[in-house]
């Protein structure tokens, strides 16, 4: 007769059985060895985020192995450990923990997602480890800057939001702008920035914040119809995106819309969804990289990427739309590992990442980190988009956040 | 008679009655087992690493969760799904009373549970008419309506920011690290499992399970099943409140996105997996479930359709949790 | 606000709800009939309009298949689907005599491994949709902007409702349905096969999310975790009290108004609340629903 008491002892026993994995020792500087340096990885790779990680992982790890032909950093090879975060916090802590403590990286490079990847903040601050992110805007860990945390490869929200007002203002004349965005993290930092712009520009903004799992997207659209704006601005994800491009277009709204890159994953899907080219005859998308996907300033890129794992590039819909910005990040480490010298530690390379400032060829914008900026990409380009044809538009236009620590 | 209940009675005439009944008697094989528990988990930060360390942390967080939900649902039979929503307010309390007045610990985690606890008395009582399903959907309406509340009330919550935690204090101790955690976590783990095991024994445990039964035989034999529902609410809310203050004393970042169904449906799984109506199926259905999502975090691509077959299989072939099955298996074997 | 904007307000609201609304009156009727006769719960409900809607996907899209062929074969694989479901999986669930609850356990299991599938096909991530049935055009109806789609679904919606309501009244396999939701033990008595009434139930319930699916892919888009709009359908079942029939159909179309009204007249953040605080209104007032029958107390 087995009794509670019992039960209990065997549960614990299963779970010393299934933790006491050995911790191995660590050397002077975790992670490196004459021949070798560990990096730590970690992004979603699996569930209903996977599209933000695996192939943002996959495009770095190309990258690495292309330095390790070239024959590494300072004649090391650059060791990978990958991670799946799941998109969630306690994952991602964990990830990062693993990463840290049982696998002794010497540093991290890793987080596609932004609410998630701030709950390992304080963590990576307290151990004292180089952490370049890598698709995850994740503000919340940026501000206030850390000596430790860079972040925004891809695009800091408050870039996002910030320069579609200015575009809207500067490109389309808008006097009132239509603004919506998602409630959660992302849509408030990039909200906090729109606001500040409109501010200071005179803009007035009508804001409709919505959930991303949205259904029916007829109210916030009647509402902006009501407050007649001179151009809507969306900075949602892609799918409540396109239901607001389709219902816009129903409801008879012409007026100018720009979408920002939180939403234009894949464009040509998007004209699918939407259904119809009339939808899209006032149309702009913002983007952060350097050129169209597949366009011959990243075609490098695509071509490595075909070249490195052919099976996936024969999959549907690969790569998926977000792989070239695992590039830049790991740009940022190889350049850090190789300007930190040949003896790196932790603390010389987040030293030089504090200073770091190169072009990637791959972003739009130059990858800049300074004393209080640890966001890496701050430029957006934009392009007319008619449903085949993109067309870019000059000028330059600047999100007017700015942080107040 | 309804199915449901049909089901309810043929599951107690078939197990085992002395599960449920009271002991007087304390064996010292008992109190062995359970020293040697505490060893394991007392030796347990000399031999792994901070990363180990974390996740029996979150474990025991479960572990907490569970037995909150096991007193509800497990003892009382009430489906009540807004755990997470208890649990969100224990994290927040905790970590506001630590952030704005800098409370030590204990006292931040006593009224994490009683601040839970109270919510949960007052949803117990509002919910008190419903029954079943409706019962399981309000208290899911609630959940989530609770999760949008986190989600949308900034000035406390932070909102969609989400809520930096500051380290958890006692006098001059600061708690930085899981390690320094961990005893905290393990010893509040232990007395809210002295604590089941004592409701469990108790009057009131029995009430608990008398309504479970059968209300109208309970009201026949003058339990008050009203209270007793309500109480069972209470503490199960109040148990969930204490888990979120664990939580906070390991983490420093809580996000709305962490407190919503999904995390209900977790602990859910994990005490039916583990053995609706035991003490030990909701501790060992802790354990194991998130020793399971931890080792599949290792195998990405599958690891969903994995996690839906363990389910689909155990409710297949191990229908009253592992540890009865384990038991059973077991004594064929013995018997020969 | 005006007086006049307030009115515009309130048609849309209107037209619109009723439009989703009978989107979520389909998935609550799915939900209820199965809730009826097995009192389980069916956490899997919005993985089977997914799975649904690959399946269209994939014989539309990528086996150029016509519509015609499409709409029947969508329909009839997620009715064996559901049925095989119910009779090789919950059977044995069932069988094995555990809590209730194994069977709502097992439904979450199957919503997984639904969703995991579609993962692994590669089409699970970016929004998609398929032509929809007729192409949307808008019209006005007062001053509420709807297109034909949308009629379209309505009307398609509202045939499947009476034609399910008449099945369920009026034909031999309806009356024994009823007969196992009152008391299975009884209606077994009688001669009611009760495994056969079960899978006819499942497959039923799969072939109401085959036509939900196919009616909502183009206007919703899809993709591996579209699934997460029955909790719409959840509410709406509650709303309507969760074991009635006609009670899901208005759930569905209340449920799919004070969304829009919420929307249109408090906040388009309190969109996703406002189902929630219907259900909690509701069986606070009413523990019940709107049309459940009497709290029944359970005797010994």
């Amino acid at each position: 007769m087995k009794c509670t008491a019992t039960r209990i002892f065997w549960g614990a026993a299963l779970l010393a059985a299934g933790l006491a994995h050995a911790s191995s020792a660590g050397a002077q500087e975790p992670g490196l060895t004459e021949k070798t340096i560990k990096i730590g990885m970690f992004s979603p790779l699996s569930g209903a985020n996977m599209a933000y990680g695996l192939d943002v992982v996959n495009a770095a790890k190309m990258y690495y192995n292309k330095i390790n032909k070239d024959g590494g950093v300072h004649g090391r090879q650059i060791e990978l450990v990958i991670e799946d975060d799941r998109c969630n916090a306690n994952d991602l802590v964990s990830a990062v923990k693993k990463l840290v403590e049982q696998d002794q990286v010497f540093m991290l490079n890793g987080g596609s997602c932004s609410a998630a990847a701030v709950a390992a903040k304080d963590y990576v601050v307290r151990s004292k480890i180089p952490w370049v992110m890598l698709n995850a805007s994740a503000d919340g860990a940026l501000y206030p800057p850390t000596d430790y945390i860079f972040g925004a490869f891809s695009i800091s929200q408050y870039a996002v939001g910030g320069s579609v007002v200015d575009f809207g203002k500067q490109h389309l004349k808008a006097k009132k702008i239509g603004y919506i965005n998602h409630d959660d993290a992302y849509g408030a930092w990039n909200l906090e920035a729109a606001q500040e712009t409109a501010k200071q520009l005179g803009v007035e903004l009508a804001v409709e914040s919505i959930n991303a799992n949205i259904t029916d997207v007829t109210a916030p659209l009647i509402k902006l119809r009501a407050a007649n704006p001179d151009t809507i601005a969306i900075t949602t994800y892609a799918k409540p995106a396109a239901l607001i491009i389709k219902k816009a277009y129903e409801l008879g709204i012409t007026k100018p819309i720009v979408l920002t890159v939180t939403g234009t994953a894949n464009l040509s899907q998007l004209v699918e969804n939407v259904g119809s080219k009339d939808a899209l005859k006032n149309f702009y998308v913002q983007d952060v990289l350097a050129d169209v996907p597949g366009g011959p300033k990243i075609k490098w890129v695509y071509d490595m990427y075909k070249e490195s794992y052919p099976d996936l590039a024969a999959k549907p819909d690969h790569p998926q739309a977000y792989m070239p910005y695992g590039i830049a990040p790991a740009m940022s480490v190889v350049k850090a590992l190789t300007d930190a010298g040949p003896n790196p530690t932790r603390e010389k390379v987040a030293e030089v990442l504090r200073n770091q400032k190169f072009d990637s060829g791959v972003m739009a914008g130059p990858i800049e980190f300074g004393p209080n900026d640890r966001a890496a990409q701050e430029s957006t380009i934009y392009l007319k988009f008619d449903g085949s044809q993109q067309t870019l538009i000059p000028g330059s236009f600047k999100s007017l956040w700015k942080y107040k620590g | 008679m309804s199915d449901k209940a049909a089901a309810m009675l043929s599951r107690s005439e078939a197990s085992p009655p002395a599960r449920w009944t009271a002991r007087s008697n304390v064996s010292p094989a008992r109190i062995g087992l359970l020293a040697l528990t505490t060893a394991v988990l007392i030796f347990l930060p000399f031999v792994v690493t901070g990363y180990v360390l974390y996740i029996a942390n979150l474990l025991l967080v479960f572990v907490v969760l569970c037995l909150g939900l096991h007193l509800v649902i497990g003892e009382t039979g009430q489906f009540a799904l807004a755990h997470a929503a208890f649990y969100g307010i224990g994290i927040y309390t905790s970590g506001l009373a630590g952030n704005a007045f800098g409370w030590p610990f204990p006292m931040s985690m006593l009224l994490a549970g009683l601040i839970a606890g109270a919510v949960g008395v007052v949803i117990g009582a509002v919910a008190l008419c419903m029954r079943d399903i409706y019962l399981a959907l309000a208290t899911f309406a609630f959940g989530e309506a609770l999760q949008w509340v986190f989600l949308n009330w900034d000035k406390v919550t932070g909102g969609p920011n989400g809520l930096r935690i500051s380290p958890a204090r006692l006098g001059t101790l600061e708690i930085l690290s899981d390690k320094q955690a961990y005893p905290v976590v393990a010893i509040t783990t232990l007395l809210m499992l002295l604590l089941t095991i004592l409701i469990s024994r108790s009057r009131l445990g029995r009430s608990f399970r008398a309504v479970r039964e059968s209300e109208v035989a309970a009201m026949a034999m003058g339990i008050p099943v009203r209270r007793a529902k309500v109480t069972a609410f209470g503490l199960s809310a109040f148990y969930a409140g204490v888990a979120g203050s664990m939580f906070a004393t390991f983490s420093t970042y809580i996000h709305p996105d962490s407190l919503g169904f999904q995390t209900t449906i977790l602990v859910l799984t994990m005490v039916v997996v583990g053995g609706l109506g035991s003490i030990a199926g909701a501790v060992g259905g802790a354990v194991v479930f998130g020793l399971i999502s931890e080792f599949l975090r290792q195998t990405p691509s599958y690891q969903e359709i994995i996690y839906g077959l363990i389910l689909i299989v155990f409710m297949m072939y191990a229908p009253r949790g592992l540890f009865a099955f384990i038991h059973d298996k077991a004594g064929r074997v013995f018997r020969g | 606000m005006t007086l006049e904007v307030a009115f515009l307000f309130l048609q849309q609201g209107v037209a619109s709800g009723l439009i989703i609304g009978s989107v979520y009156a389909l998935l609550a009727l799915a939900i209820v009939v199965i809730f009826k006769t097995s009192e389980v719960p069916n956490f899997s409900q919005g993985e089977m309009v997914m799975a649904a809607a690959y399946i269209a996907l994939y014989l539309l899209v990528f086996r150029s298949l016509p519509l015609w062929i499409v709409m029947p074969a969508t329909i009839l694989l997620a009715f064996a689907g559901a049925a095989l479901f119910r009779r090789l999986i919950l059977n044995q669930v069932a069988r094995a005599n555990g809590s209730p609850v194994n069977l709502v356990i097992a439904t979450l299991g199957l919503s997984y491994v639904l969703r995991g599938f579609v993962r692994q096909t590669g089409f699970g991530d970016t929004p998609r949709s398929f032509p929809p049935v007729i192409e949307p055009e808008s019209i006005l109806i007062g001053q509420a902007s709807v297109t034909t789609l949308d009629l379209v679904i309505l009307a398609t919606a509202i045939i499947v409702m009476a034609a399910f309501f008449w099945m369920f009244k009026y034909t031999k396999i309806g009356r024994a349905m009823r007969a196992v939701g009152m008391n299975p033990k009884a209606a077994q008595l009688v001669g009611v096969d009760l495994t056969r009434i079960h899978m006819i139930v499942w497959g039923l319930s799969g072939a109401i999310s085959a036509v939900a699916a196919l009616l909502i892919s183009p206007k919703v888009l899809m993709t591996a975790d579209m699934g997460s709009i029955v909790t719409l359908g959840f509410a709406a079942a509650i709303v309507g009290g969760f074991t009635s029939l006609p009670g899901a159909v208005v759930g569905g179309f209340l449920i799919g108004i004070i969304e829009n009204l919420v929307g249109l007249f408090v906040a388009s953040r309190a969109i996703v609340l406002a189902p929630f605080l219907a259900i909690m209104l509701v069986l606070v007032i009413r523990p019940q629903g709107l049309f459940g029958g009497r709290v029944e107390i359970k005797k010994v």
